[in-house]
């Protein structure tokens, strides 16, 4: 009995569609063709701290995440293929196939570094500028209150 | 294809096959690496024609098309663009059915040099000169503003040297267009070769057209250049008119003709002796049977059935002719005519309607407005 049950469990399993997984390659190269990034977009994404340190990026600011709906199949040129795989290693981290568009695979690497917990739901309905800046308000205000905690101490 | 040709890519040819760049994703890239292995002996063995892809230093270009399958089912891949293209050739040699058919269309010779001079003003004075062929297309040519193209068009009909260029060389079978070259080119070039031999494609499924319309021009090289520039405007316009009187094509059967004259506004009394004064109209005959007349506007008469375009007029005990001749065509339009202008009689009020209100219950049309 429990072999025809298994046997019946698994064919369920199989019969089920399974939704297609995002490709991360599909995602990148998809921005890369729609907005024309070239060579000079690695050279940005080089100097995105400095760039950060240096922008002041309004808190109450919230961006609207821009919709996208990537292909199944992605087909790129040459180039395009060479700068996607070339985004795809400097980033290297889960949160760039949330990325919607360049300045989002900008903040990819900052936003992980700050906080590399998020939420899946999170990454695909917020901004990764909005993400941003809130996680960092959170760490400041984690710092300042160490710092005070500290000095009550020291009193 | 379309997108092909209208873009400006770098492609390879190789053997009549078009090879396109190749697009990459990570798992083509993983099959190119394979089958480009310095081990792979049967890679660089292939001879070129039978590669899928071929690498062209450091770039990689795909198999695609085959030109000549191209252009063969260029008709079935690409209707529109096909006619377009069709048209656009057969225009520029002059050889679109209509024009040819034209010089040699019994219906629209008998309508121009037989009824035409009986219903249009021909001589100032009160001469009563009958015109032959020539003169009475002299005489079209003087009353109507046929433009310059024309006669631009109708130097160009009567020079036969190119159809008879391109007949020779379908006859000798020799190929206008040199092969594509093979190698690494553009697909701007590309379209411009496929656009040059499209047109040999079209002009070698038109060889018996072409040998037909040479036949004609050979017989009309003599014409003087304004009356061919007369037929061409005919040709292109499908509609003549002088003095009232004039013809238009069918819309409905090709090679027919709605022969016409134009009424004038006229006058008919009703039973009181009150004038009604009725608009211009055409009355008309088809050159496909049957041949009663009609008048093409939308129109209201005591004669008409209703108020509405393309009604035959009543008359009774009417014979049409079941031959088309000019004779015929001049009394139908003749009996048209007399019936509209003429046959109403107010004493009688015959007719589908009477122009006075009649103390009938049946509604019917209302003429007051036509009041004097």
């Amino acid at each position: 009995m429990d072999l025809i049950k298994d046997i019946k469990r698994n064919r369920l399993k199989h019969r089920q569609k399974e939704p297609l997984k995002k490709d991360i390659f599909n995602q990148i190269s998809s921005i890369v063709k729609r907005y024309e990034l070239n060579k000079n977009f690695l050279k940005v994404l080089d100097g995105v701290e400095d760039y950060l340190s240096n922008v002041n990026l309004n808190a109450n600011r919230v961006r609207v995440k821009a919709s996208m709906e990537s292909p199944l199949f992605s087909l790129v040129t040459k180039d395009e293929y060479m700068l996607t795989i070339s985004i795809i290693k400097k980033i290297g981290n889960s949160y760039l196939k949330f990325a919607y568009s360049p300045e989002e695979i900008l903040l990819c690497g900052p936003l992980f570094r700050l906080n590399p917990s998020l939420t899946p739901e999170n990454l695909e309905r917020y901004h990764f500028e909005t993400l941003f800046l809130h996680e960092r308000v959170k760490a400041d205000n984690k710092e300042h209150d160490e710092i005070s905690n500290r000095s009550i101490e020291d009193t | 294809m379309k997108q092909l040709l209208d873009s400006n890519i770098e492609i390879f040819v190789e053997s009549d096959f078009i090879y396109m760049p190749l697009l990459f994703d990570p798992e083509v890239v993983q099959e190119i690496q394979a089958l480009f292995q310095p081990q792979r002996p049967q890679a660089i063995s292939t001879p070129p024609a039978l590669n899928t892809i071929i690498r062209l230093s450091n770039r990689y270009f795909v198999k695609g098309l085959e030109i000549h399958s191209l252009l063969d089912n260029f008709k079935a891949i690409n209707a529109y663009d096909y006619e377009r293209l069709r048209n656009h050739y057969l225009r520029k040699y002059y050889l679109l059915s209509e024009i040819d058919d034209i010089f040699i269309d019994e219906t629209l010779r008998i309508i121009l040099f037989q009824v035409m001079p009986y219903f249009v003003r021909k001589n100032r004075r009160l001469e009563r000169k009958k015109l032959n062929n020539e003169e009475m297309l002299d005489f079209i040519s003087k009353k109507i503003n046929i433009p310059l193209k024309y006669h631009q068009d109708a130097k160009s009909f009567r020079n036969l040297e190119p159809l008879k260029e391109i007949l020779r060389n379908l006859k000798d079978q020799k190929p206008i267009t040199k092969f594509f070259k093979n190698g690494l080119t553009t697909t701007r070039k590309l379209r411009d070769w496929f656009n040059e031999a499209i047109q040999e494609k079209i002009l070698a499924d038109e060889q018996d057209r072409i040998e037909k319309s040479l036949q004609v021009r050979q017989e009309f090289s003599k014409t003087k250049t304004e009356h061919i520039a007369v037929m061409l405007y005919i040709a292109d316009t499908g509609a003549l008119e002088i003095d009232g009187f004039g013809f238009t094509k069918s819309n409905s059967y090709t090679q027919e003709y709605l022969v016409y004259k134009r009424t004038g506004e006229y006058t008919l009394q009703d039973y009181y002796a009150r004038s009604y004064l009725f608009p211009d109209c055409r009355v008309a005959i088809s050159t496909y049977t049957p041949f009663w007349p009609f008048v093409i506007e939308k129109y209201k008469h005591p004669f008409l059935l209703r108020h509405k375009p393309g009604q035959e007029i009543c008359m009774k005990d009417y014979r049409p002719p079941e031959e088309l001749t000019a004779e015929n065509i001049i009394n139908v339009l003749e009996e048209g005519l007399t019936a509209l202008r003429y046959g109403y009689d107010g004493r009688r009020r015959n007719g589908y309607h009477s122009l006075d209100k009649t103390w009938v219950h049946i509604p019917t049309i209302d003429f007051e407005e036509y009041r004097v």
